[in-house]
């Protein structure tokens, strides 16, 4: 027995009847799931198949603004979000990475980071944090001082993985982490991440490569014009099921 | 030295010299127009005239309230910090490019809408001082207004404007520390630079305008009070500070502290130059050419990257 509170031991994420629309446009339908503490979901999909916006629904930005909205329910540790601003849901503990990285591009790497920690219940332990940002990442603490934009995009990507991590969130999301970088720089990425997963964070990834989504994953989606079209563990799917979801395709002597 | 050498030198230095202290003014109008217009896309067409009603309430609390000329800035400055606060929050922010791209609009629309609603400000404030104050000069009351400090025989500066240059340095250092050592500073630049990705960060971007916008005007009440201390002003002289404050965004280069700075001097000097030689009238002209000359050669100004 524990003398700790129980930890809430429903899900952490619980997803239901969740649709995202651009004007009349409906770029979600009917998505449902949940994620349990620990898990990686990797969500794999062609362009347009509605990955980002899933993420986007989920950390309020589709609520912003009256261009998009959603319909549905997102519970994160028990507790109703949909209706909660962007800036409500990182400080309940949500952090999204987003496509294309998009640092502050006048601050330096530091800047970054800290404003990362910009939330008041981060800034008390803001120092500790950033150091161990740059432990996770030791290039970052060369390049401290160094304006963002005159980095590489690998270097870039590790600062918006940093300054996602900042804020302590309890959930990562992670769009489109390997887009325009070269491979081995990737594979460093994603040793990153199974090293953050380590530490116990829970992640959504999005990732165009289809092997390393399967490799990195404890579920994968694949998602089809704004649909969960296969939902499954990376052990229980061959690559050829993954892909023909992916191309919305029937195989030969299959199902 | 020939006695004509020496009076030329003496013209030229006593030009630098009062032309680098109404720079350090010069770059305090203009630091809160580049803020605003650095953070949100918005050019203030009423910066100008937010500038007169702070020399305004300072004229009003120095003759009806006693209170020292100096210890205006006491009021004043609070007052237009929470002015420049509640007009980004309840006024402002709805007609911003964000707002307006948020409703579906063009971000053209939303360029524009700012600046006819400030426009619209700039008039309404020049006849809302006109109809309390009438049209009257009007000026600070203080000792200092021709008091001079001698540096040799000749040449001497104005005690006035070398306290507000001391002031308008102190404040750009301020305004710098501020936005490079805080969390609100920080956040500021973050949301001038990716608002959507600010919002992740959880910074609440609307706030964040909002104390843009404060610092903004609080800094233009300085120079309100520096205005009206230092020479006579009426309701409608707005605009003519908001054209200083082009003049010196154009020559420095927008986003940059020092850029203002420099800015600000070159233009001072520039006109008081041209005054010396060529007689008043000659002041704005040459500030223009400056600022031509510098559209020419370097159209994004001299700070900027």
């Amino acid at each position: 027995m524990s003398i700790l509170a129980p930890e809430d031991d429903g899900p952490l994420l619980r997803v239901a009847g969740l649709s995202a629309y651009y004007g009349e446009l409906r770029a979600l339908t009917n998505i449902g799931f949940e994620i349990e503490r620990g898990e990686i979901l990797s969500i794999i999909g062609a362009n347009g198949a509605g990955k980002t916006t899933l993420l986007k629904s989920l950390v309020g930005l589709m609520s912003r603004g009256r261009l998009s909205r959603i319909e549905g329910r997102i519970e994160f540790e028990g507790r109703a979000i949909e209706n909660l601003s962007t800036e409500d849901i990182v400080n309940a503990g949500m952090a999204l990475v987003p496509e294309g990285r998009r640092l502050f591009s006048r601050l330096s790497v530091q800047e970054n980071l800290m404003a990362g920690a910009y939330l008041p219940r981060c800034r008390g332990t803001l120092k500790e944090r950033l150091d161990e940002i740059f432990a996770l990442f030791p290039v970052l603490a060369e390049r401290r001082r160094q304006i963002v934009s005159q980095m590489s995009g690998g270097e870039q990507q590790m600062v918006a993985i940093g300054r996602a991590l900042m804020s302590s969130p309890t959930l990562i999301l992670f769009d489109e982490l390997s887009l325009g970088l070269a491979p081995s720089v990737v594979d460093d990425i994603y040793r990153k991440v199974r090293q953050i997963h380590e530490l116990g964070a829970t992640a959504i990834v999005i990732e165009q490569d289809m092997k390393r989504a399967l490799r990195v994953a404890s579920h994968v989606f694949v998602m089809l014009e704004g649909h969960v079209v296969l939902e499954a563990r990376p052990e229980d799917v061959t690559e050829e099921q993954v892909s023909a979801a992916y191309f919305g395709t029937e195989i030969e002597g299959f199902g | 030295m020939s006695e004509d050498l020496y009076w030329s030198l003496i013209d030229i230095a006593n030009g630098l010299l009062s032309g680098t202290m109404l720079g350090g003014y010069y770059a305090i109008i203009s630091l809160g127009l580049a803020l605003v217009f650095g953070v949100m896309r918005l050019v203030n067409l009423a910066h100008g005239d937010w500038l007169i009603v702070a020399a305004y309430i300072a004229a009003v609390i120095v003759q009806f309230l006693g209170f020292p000329p100096f210890a205006s800035l006491i009021v004043v400055v609070p007052a237009m910090f929470a002015i420049g606060y509640a007009l980004q929050r309840y006024v402002l922010n709805r007609v911003s490019v964000q707002a307006m791209e948020e409703k579906g609009m063009s971000s053209g629309f939303g360029l524009m809408s700012p600046i006819l609603v400030t426009f619209g400000m700039s008039i309404v404030l020049a006849h809302a001082l006109l109809g309390i104050f009438a049209s009257d000069a009007t000026v600070i009351k203080n000792a200092l207004s021709y008091s001079a400090i001698r540096l040799t025989q000749d040449l001497s500066i104005s005690t006035l404007r070398l306290i507000f240059f001391g002031i308008a340095g102190a404040i750009l250092v301020c305004v710098h520390l501020f936005l490079h050592r805080t969390h609100a500073g920080r956040a500021i630049r973050a949301a001038s630079d990716d608002p959507e990705v600010a919002s992740l960060m959880g910074m609440r971007t609307e706030r964040i305008y909002a104390l843009a916008s404060a610092i903004s005007l609080a800094v233009a009440g300085v120079a309100g009070v520096a205005v009206g201390m230092s020479r006579t002003f009426q309701p409608f002289d707005g605009p003519q500070f908001l054209l200083i404050a082009f003049g010196v965004v154009i020559v420095g280069g927008l986003g940059s502290i020092a850029g203002s700075l420099v800015g600000g001097v070159l233009l001072g000097i520039t006109q008081v130059l041209a005054g010396t030689y060529f007689g008043p009238s000659a002041q704005l002209v040459a500030g223009y050419m400056l600022i031509l000359f510098v559209l020419a050669v370097r159209p994004q100004g001299l700070f900027s990257r």
